[in-house]
């Protein structure tokens, strides 16, 4: 239960820091991108409905658009990266770094189809490629500490952690 | 062990979350409460860590409110100018003008346009007005009465819904075609437009074929012609639009060939802000209707969320704050707000949106004609907006001056004439208009608009 309160606590509050980051000057970064890569290869399976909803409650604090709208961003591209699991797990470090940038188009472009498909569009709907190439080359290593941070360490699937299985 | 790994090769609760999204966006109104829950108690975090930034204060002095309060004043008063004059040599002599505001826009009607109107006023308010709802000298639609056709549902006291002419169930109109070479004019039988259709209303007979078939350049201005039929009157001399032609090209063989003509209103719906009805001399206004026009402002503080780039702010409210509910920051228009539970609520700043708004420009000068404009912001940077507009219904972008851009009609919370900033045409697009809002940052002190329920 106490991770679930973490988890509730801290993400949502992880776009905001990621903000604040930009705002120090420093390379923006889409704490969707880095939350959605999180789930769709090292979360808990059975655990990944809520965790998703965590992190588009977080996304709707930063976002004009609903939560729902939020869920779908986020949640599409981890439904579609969850079956090759496999091949991101292990530490290849060039693939994980390929589907970060993957994952940092995908979401802005997800954005803006759901915007127009709800009506409801916002401003995360714009490609920034600084943030693409950002995203490459940090999503590797943060991820790598994300999983042993809390809240995200709590959820790491077992069997599935990279070197720790 | 088979069923545990069944489990994980197809997470049913993951696409079992995104179905209920779906399900979610379906049916907003029934799952709205629980995203004011849990976004409301995560911004409970941001909200505690606020008060460590600062005191929130009002930056603008009692001049500079009064300077915006007369430019919303100015604004109005030319407004009224405007839409006041021009039908009235065509309504009976005494009659009396009413000027509405319009809450919302509804229900696609011909062109694909909305085609039906709210008003700021009960259908109490206007008992005894006459049926027809006009904008300067242009006949726009129709007053519905409650209990009766589209309005069966409705009560006396409900917010009144006007019929525009593209409406399918709107009456045709008897109008004539006028010949800006001098020529007769044609006379029409005007009717609404399929949603299909490439324009709102279409011309449905005439007075003669032949001519018509040999109308190959648009923009023929069609008014109404007088009509008594029942209890429905209209008078002649209403604009209803100007001609579109619908058919081929002359290809330097053959001559052009026309297959349809239609009529394009002179406003798009959606620019729509305030509208006229007549009240017939002698028709004593209601004493006690209820009026759903009135707003209240209620007090907030107002601080920065991190991100420059999204334009967010944390509204805390002394009370609740209802879906886009319009704040205002030292006078001026900030944006509107999503309300949260416990007090709080998420405003986006206008340069920041990308919804669509449907604005009034005021332009320079003594006497022009205010601008309804309806656009999305397209680019945001700071303190400047590039807004993308929607050209008019009939395909034409909308004449551009530099002025002062207030809200237009934007629902409910967010009435017409709130200052938003000075606008100015972009220099290398004919629809994009450039807007420089004051720059504000820091804990602030805000108001929030909020329609009273009906009295």
């Amino acid at each position: 239960m106490r991770r679930w309160l973490w988890w509730f606590l801290l993400v949502p509050q992880g776009f905001l820091i990621a903000g604040l980051v930009a705002d120090l000057g420093l390379p923006a970064l889409d704490m969707a991108v880095l939350a959605g890569l999180f789930l769709a290869w090292f979360a808990d399976r059975r655990a990944l409905p809520f965790l998703l909803l965590g992190v588009a409650v977080g996304r709707a604090m930063v976002d004009e658009a609903t939560l729902p709208v939020h869920i779908l961003v986020v949640g599409i591209p981890v439904a579609l990266c969850l079956p090759l699991r496999g091949l991101f797990v292990a530490q290849h470090w060039l693939w994980q770094a390929f589907a970060a940038a993957a994952f940092a188009i995908v979401v802005p472009k997800l954005s803006g189809l759901c915007g127009r498909v709800f009506d409801q569009p916002s401003v995360s709907a714009q490609l920034d490629g600084w943030a693409v190439v950002w995203s490459a080359l940090l999503m590797p290593p943060l991820l790598l500490l994300t999983r042993h941070l809390p809240p995200f360490a709590a959820f790491v699937e077992r069997g599935f952690d990279g070197g720790r299985a | 062990m088979a069923r545990a790994k069944r489990t994980t090769a197809f997470p049913v609760g993951l696409y079992g979350m995104l179905l209920f999204a779906l399900a979610w966006l379906t049916l907003p109104r029934l799952f709205a409460p629980l995203e004011r829950v849990l976004v409301g108690a995560a911004c409970s975090v941001p909200r505690c860590t606020a008060t460590w930034f600062g005191e929130p204060a009002v930056a603008a002095d009692r001049s500079d409110l009064r300077r915006i309060e007369e430019l919303g004043e100015r604004l109005l008063r030319r407004v009224g100018e405007h839409d006041l004059t021009g039908a009235g040599d065509a309504m009976p002599l005494g009659d009396q003008p009413l000027m509405c505001r319009v809450l919302s826009v509804d229900r696609r009607g011909g062109g694909g346009l909305p085609s039906e109107l709210r008003l700021d006023r009960s259908y109490a308010e206007l008992y005894g007005c006459r049926e027809l709802v006009t904008k300067g000298g242009a006949l726009l639609g129709y007053l519905l009465r409650p209990g009766i056709g589209r309005a069966v549902d409705d009560l006396p006291g409900d917010p009144a819904r006007v019929m525009l002419c593209h409406h399918r169930d709107a009456p045709r109109c008897y109008a004539m075609a006028v010949d800006p070479d001098g020529g007769p004019p044609l006379r029409i039988v005007v009717r609404p437009a399929a949603s299909v259709d490439p324009a709102p209303l279409s011309v449905d007979m005439w007075d003669d074929p032949f001519r018509a078939s040999r109308l190959h350049a648009a923009g023929y201005e069609v008014r109404t012609l007088p009509l008594a039929f029942g209890a429905r009157r209209v008078p002649g001399g209403l604009l209803l639009g100007r001609t579109r032609i619908w058919g081929y090209e002359p290809d330097g063989v053959d001559e052009p060939l026309t297959i349809g003509v239609y009529v394009v209103p002179p406003v798009l719906p959606q620019a729509l802000s305030h509208v006229v009805v007549w009240r017939p001399s002698g028709v004593e206004a209601p004493s006690a209707a209820a009026s759903h026009g009135a707003h209240s402002r209620s007090a907030a503080r107002l601080y920065d969320l991190p991100g420059v780039g999204h334009g967010r702010h944390l509204l805390v409210a002394e009370r609740a704050v209802p879906d886009d509910a319009a704040v205002i920051q030292d006078g001026l228009f900030l944006g509107t707000a999503r309300g949260l539970s416990f007090g709080t609520g998420l405003v986006t700043a206008f340069v920041a949106t990308r919804q669509p708004w449907s604005l009034l420009l005021l332009p320079d000068g003594d006497d022009a004609e205010p601008i309804e404009l309806y656009g999305r912001v397209e680019q945001g940077d700071g303190d400047r907006a590039w807004l993308r507009l929607v050209d008019g219904p009939d395909g034409r972008p909308t004449r551009l001056v530099s002025g002062y851009l207030f809200t237009g009609s934007n629902g409910r919370h967010c009435p017409a004439g709130l200052w938003i900033g000075r606008a100015q045409p972009d220099q290398f697009e004919r629809d994009l208009l450039e807007v420089k809002v004051p720059a504000l940052s820091g804990a602030s002190v805000a108001e929030v608009f909020v329609e009273e329920a009906a009295r």
